[in-house]
């Protein structure tokens, strides 16, 4: 009891010690914490929303793999109506037609209305069943061929309101429709524009089919279960659609989301995880140095017979209580930073109401368990120090306990795991094939890592040296005290600057890849890329035929190459039969894009009847050029394609694809299955690149989902993606970063405390307070220059193994980020002078004559 | 000069209306029971304390009123110090320590004049030494160096024998001794040792915050003594 009594008041009494620890542990739960909170309701949002629009049972077609995209959604027939309305059980069947496929206008301005966040826009036709999602709020349903409804925040983002006209881009052709009544979703709907027109006006623009629907939904009646229903359907219509109950549904659409939910929360988590990493420098750190000024009081009490297990106990105590005040605040924390976010994403266009936020019950407990378990273990090894401090440690005098020397096994087991590591980035680099290269890769990474940390307080010794002697000389004598206090603990200072390390390292290593796979589609697209315009509709929608003939009809071209993606089983020469997608162009790509071949000449990929396959699966299954493989497109007639060409594997531009002719895929396929261009090619007449970029433009103007992109665009739009993500990557290790710069606070705060009695002697010989806040500033930036420099080198060895290990994957040029690396580096000096603000401060208002009192 | 602590009725006087003036070349040893004051008297006249009423010069500056920039420029470049203990920064070198003042000051170091104090403190074998690698009579013989090296106007010593034997504060005392014959150099040092004491060229007594005696050329023996009765009267009074 006693022991727990001395835990309690040591943990009160060091409140402001463990303060910044607190904020560690506080920090990293409050990620976990509200990664979870904010996935959570994210999926519960989903779930309302899909429970709201689910049929007792539902009749589809059914689902072909992988089918092409033909632009249409499938479709069951008009005529199952009159089967199904007399199933018993059935009180009502609605037909329904809904497509996705639609690029919807605001007619006026031709600015497209579609949410850029990814989430779908959605067409469908009204019937009653549709108020169990919705409710009108002005306006009338669709009562003519032109009128349509449409959910209001897509209405309020986009100032529509009734009687504006839109503009339907559909594959059977565009549409106009007038706004006639504005409906309100009764769940959240996440960001999903919605347009109901009338039934017949859905199957004729969207289907091109008046005898065709996507779909019926049916209601039970009293007593009848979905199950039962649909057995009874199934009974009626046979196995030939798809019948799903409500429950199957639902389900179908979560999966869809689903699995992107689950993706962003093991994404979110594994960024929380580093934090929780950084965090536990910070805390072992935190221990160490309270222990270390303790020492004498844990003699003492040891000489008064306390047993090493009680001190040792007495210790993990407060490690628990520290624990659980940072969970506790940290869930508080978690639940904060979810509704940022989802305030955050509503101004990216994504809706989540808070008043829908979800906190599981285990995601407190979860919280709270990573909080205290992190904190106990940090806090093990400086518990089992202090429980090993001799009796005698109570009559040394005080000064500072040194820590000693890092130990010869440290080093030796340092350099070993370091050696490791490096042997297999190195193999990873020489490694021919990517799978075996990234498996390399990643043990190197985890090898290099933890070697580093554990020979970090050696190499402490001799980067702070180096840093020092460029830096810190500049600065007299308080520049060589900052570098002598930066050594006297080796330790610790390598803890403190392993934790910035690890950031840092991280943001190196995808710095480097980032740009070297910017380099690498920059290089390939001067040397390959033929073609002047790259016409890509965005938001992955196909191009309607429609706008297919309005591109053709601009002037100055010289050919125009069309793109489409052709799913089909393919049985290889060894039996197996594999579903394989094709890349279905017509033969004018060999000149947009030139690329190169293992064997065969190129334009013969796009013959008819030819195919090409690429590298390295060909190697892997004995695919060798004259071979003829069945190929069975989907919905298609099966045929036998002729291997003409083997293409090289070194492309970042389509990588593995495999190519066929257009016209021969569109031979194979029934008129309702024919694909829609993903993308389209131009190239200009000679010296006519400014005309004939002008005439397509205007060609397209009508099409709000196009953008006539030249070769400059286009490789700025992928420089704009790739440092999207490098971006958001970055953001999600700041916290990590932010957790380690915490953590050089802490250190040298706790420093200064320790220190105390050595300041006011330099202070009572004359030292300025300007002098003295110099000096912990410039230790402050050794210590970050060291962190930085550690990691910064870790990173680039990391990014270039990235690199070469994608080298044969079409990232064949290392490209390093210079000016983001000084950047970075620069920015960890200031970073380490902000951290010495107020231990600085602190240092210079300490009182001179208590720090010397002769106690 | 006065120095009180706290307000209306639980004002306690520290030093109480003290009038002193330190002889320039001389040592001076202040010496009272504990709690008679004299570290305080020592620490405002260093400048590490203010007082609450009265003057101090240091030479020809007032150090009463100065603000902490100016104090801590003199503190520099006119005052020496030697503590009790904790005299030097461990992470130094005996030889940085001793010419610390000069380097935060940054002033060039005279090597003849720093030759001279080394050796007059006998620490020449022992410069590259980190202070946890000397005795603790070493230590305060660096201490003392430090304070000499600078050449400053006047030296506080605040009992910097306290913590050594007796051997080794003979010898730290014959340096302090010696400095001021051979260098000319001015010390005040706070002692509660006769003996320290008697090294002094004049002892100023301290009790409850005022000078109460005085003594020219003093000896352990006389010093001793002279305590002695003020204990009688303390005890009496």
């Amino acid at each position: 009891m006693t022991v727990m009594k001395t835990s309690v008041r040591n943990f009160l009494a060091h409140k402001g010690r463990m303060a910044l620890s607190a904020i560690a542990v506080l920090l990293s739960v409050a990620f976990v914490c509200g990664t979870l909170v904010f996935t959570d309701t994210m999926t519960a949002t989903f779930d309302k929303l899909f429970g709201s629009t689910a049929s007792d049972v539902t009749i589809s077609a059914k689902k072909v793999d992988d089918a092409q995209e033909t632009g249409r959604p499938d479709t069951v027939p008009a005529s199952l109506q009159q089967t199904l309305v007399k199933v018993p059980g059935v009180v009502s069947s609605y037909p329904d037609v809904t497509s996705d496929k639609v690029t919807v206008a605001d007619a006026r301005t031709n600015k497209s209305i579609s949410p850029s966040t990814g989430a779908p826009t959605i067409v469908s036709n009204w019937d009653p069943t549709e108020t169990k999602a919705v409710e009108l709020s002005t306006g009338h349903t669709p009562r003519g061929p032109t009128d349509a409804v449409i959910d209001a925040d897509t209405a309020k983002k986009h100032h529509l309101k009734i009687g504006d006209s839109l503009r339907v881009i559909a594959a059977p052709g565009d549409f106009h429709v007038t706004i006639s009544g504005i409906v309100t979703f009764k769940t959240t709907n996440p960001g999903a524009a919605v347009i109901y027109v009338e039934t017949s006006t859905a199957q004729a623009k969207l289907l091109g089919d008046t005898k065709a629907y996507t779909g019926y939904g049916l209601t039970a009646a009293k007593g009848v279960s979905d199950d039962r229903l649909k057995a009874d359907v199934t009974a009626a219509i046979g196995s030939k659609y798809t019948v799903d109950t409500a429950a199957e549904t639902k389900k179908k659409d979560k999966d869809d989301v689903g699995s992107f939910l689950n993706f962003m929360k093991y994404a979110m988590l594994g960024f929380a995880g580093i934090s929780v990493l950084v965090g536990i420098f910070l805390i072992v750190n935190t221990f160490s140095m309270l222990v270390a000024q303790r020492t004498r009081e844990i003699g003492l009490m040891r000489a008064l017979g306390s047993s090493r297990r009680q001190i040792n106990r007495s210790v993990l105590v407060e490690a628990v209580l520290l624990g659980i005040t940072g969970s506790v605040l940290g869930i508080g924390g978690g639940i904060g930073l979810a509704i940022g976010l989802m305030k955050l994403m509503g101004k990216a266009g994504m809706k989540l109401d808070t008043s829908e936020l979800t906190i599981k019950a285990t995601t407190p407990v979860v919280g709270l368990a990573i909080g205290v378990v992190v904190t106990v273990i940090s806090a093990y090894i400086p518990a089992r120090r202090a429980g090993k401090i001799s009796p005698m440690a109570a009559l040394r005098d005080a000064g500072t306990p040194a820590d000693g020397r890092a130990g010869k096994i440290r080093a030796t087991i340092g350099v070993l795991i370091c050696a490791v590591g490096a042997v297999a980035l190195i193999g990873a680099g020489k490694s021919d094939k990517a799978s075996s290269g990234g498996g390399l890769l990643g043990l190197g990474v985890l090898f290099s890592l933890v070697g580093f940390v554990i020979v970090g307080p050696l190499l402490a010794g001799v980067i702070v040296r180096a840093v020092s002697a460029v830096v810190l000389r500049f600065f007299g004598p308080m520049g060589r005290l900052a570098e002598r206090n930066a050594l006297r603990n080796p330790r610790r200072t390598g803890a403190t600057a392993s934790a910035l390390m690890i950031g840092l390292a991280l943001v190196a290593g995808m710095s480097v890849v980032g740009s070297s796979m910017v380099a690498s589609a920059d290089d390939q697209l001067d040397k390959s890329v033929g073609a002047d315009f790259i016409l890509q509709p965005d938001g992955g929608q196909p191009l309607t035929p429609a706008l297919v003939s309005a591109i053709k009809s601009a002037q100055h071209i010289e050919h125009f190459t069309e793109y489409a993606g052709v799913n089909a089983k393919v049985t290889l020469p060894d039996g197996k039969t594999v579903t394989k997608q094709f890349s279905a162009v017509t033969p004018t790509y060999a000149d947009d894009l030139r690329l190169k071949t293992v064997k065969g000449k190129l334009t013969d990929a796009y013959a008819p009847n030819g195919m090409s396959v690429n590298e390295g699966y060909a190697k892997d299954h004995h695919i060798k050029i004259g071979d003829e493989l069945p190929v069975a497109m989907v919905g298609g007639t099966p045929t036998k394609l002729r291997v003409n060409v083997i293409t090289s594997d070194d492309t970042t531009v389509d990588h593995g694809a495999w190519y066929t002719n257009l016209a021969t895929a569109k031979k194979y396929l029934p008129a309702d299955k024919q694909p829609l261009d993903q993308i389209m090619f131009a190239k200009a007449e000679s010296g006519k690149a400014k005309e004939a970029g002008a005439s397509l433009t205007a060609a397209v103007k009508d099409y709000p989902q196009l953008k006539v992109r030249d070769q400059s665009d286009f490789k700025d739009l992928i420089h704009k993606q790739v440092n999207q993500l490098l971006y958001m990557i970055y953001g999600l290790l700041g916290l990590a970063i932010i957790v380690a710069i915490l953590g050089v606070v802490n250190t040298l705060a706790l420093s200064v405390v320790e220190r105390t009695r050595e300041i006011g002697l330099m202070r009572a010989i004359g030292t300025s307070r300007r002098q003295l806040r110099r000096m912990i500033r410039l230790e402050s930036v050794v210590i970050a220059l060291f962190g930085a420099l550690v990691g910064l080198g870790l990173g680039l060895g990391w990014g270039t193994t990235g690199q070469r290990v994608l080298a044969s994957q079409g990232l064949g040029v290392l490209e390093i980020p210079w000016p983001t690396i000084i950047a970075v580096f620069i920015g960890s000096a200031v970073v380490g002078l902000l951290a010495a603000l107020l231990p600085a401060f602190r240092a210079g208002r300490m009182n001179v004559l208590n720090a010397i009192a002769t106690d | 000069m006065t120095k009180a602590y706290g307000v209306g009725e639980t004002r306690v006087l520290a030093l109480d209306a003290v009038d002193v003036d330190i002889a320039r070349g001389r040592f001076t040893a202040i010496m009272g029971p504990s709690g008679s004051g004299k570290s305080t008297l020592m620490h405002c006249l260093a400048g590490l304390d203010t007082v609450s009423e009265g003057r101090i010069w240091i030479g020809d500056t007032e150090i009463t009123g100065l603000k902490d920039k100016k104090l801590t420029q003199l503190r520099r470049d006119k005052i020496g110090f030697i503590f009790q203990s904790f005299n030097l920064l461990p992470t130094l070198n005996a030889a940085e320590n001793i010419t610390l003042p000069m380097d935060i000051a940054g002033r060039k170091v005279d090597r003849d004049w720093f030759d001279r104090v080394v050796e007059t403190v006998g620490l020449a074998g022992r410069l590259k030494h980190r202070p946890t690698q000397l005795s603790g009579g070493q230590q305060q013989r660096v201490a003392v160096a430090r304070a000499l090296a600078a050449r400053p106007e006047i030296i506080f010593g605040d009992e910097p024998t306290g913590n050594l034997d007796s051997r080794a504060g003979a010898e730290v005392l014959g340096f302090l001794r010696r400095s001021v014959d051979e260098l000319g150099q001015t010390i005040v040092m706070v002692t509660h040792d006769p003996v320290a004491a008697s090294y002094a060229d004049r002892v100023l007594y301290l009790a409850d915050g005022r000078i109460v005696d005085e003594m020219l050329n003093p000896t352990a023996d006389s010093v001793l003594e002279r305590m002695k009765s003020f204990d009688g009267r303390g005890r009496t009074s």
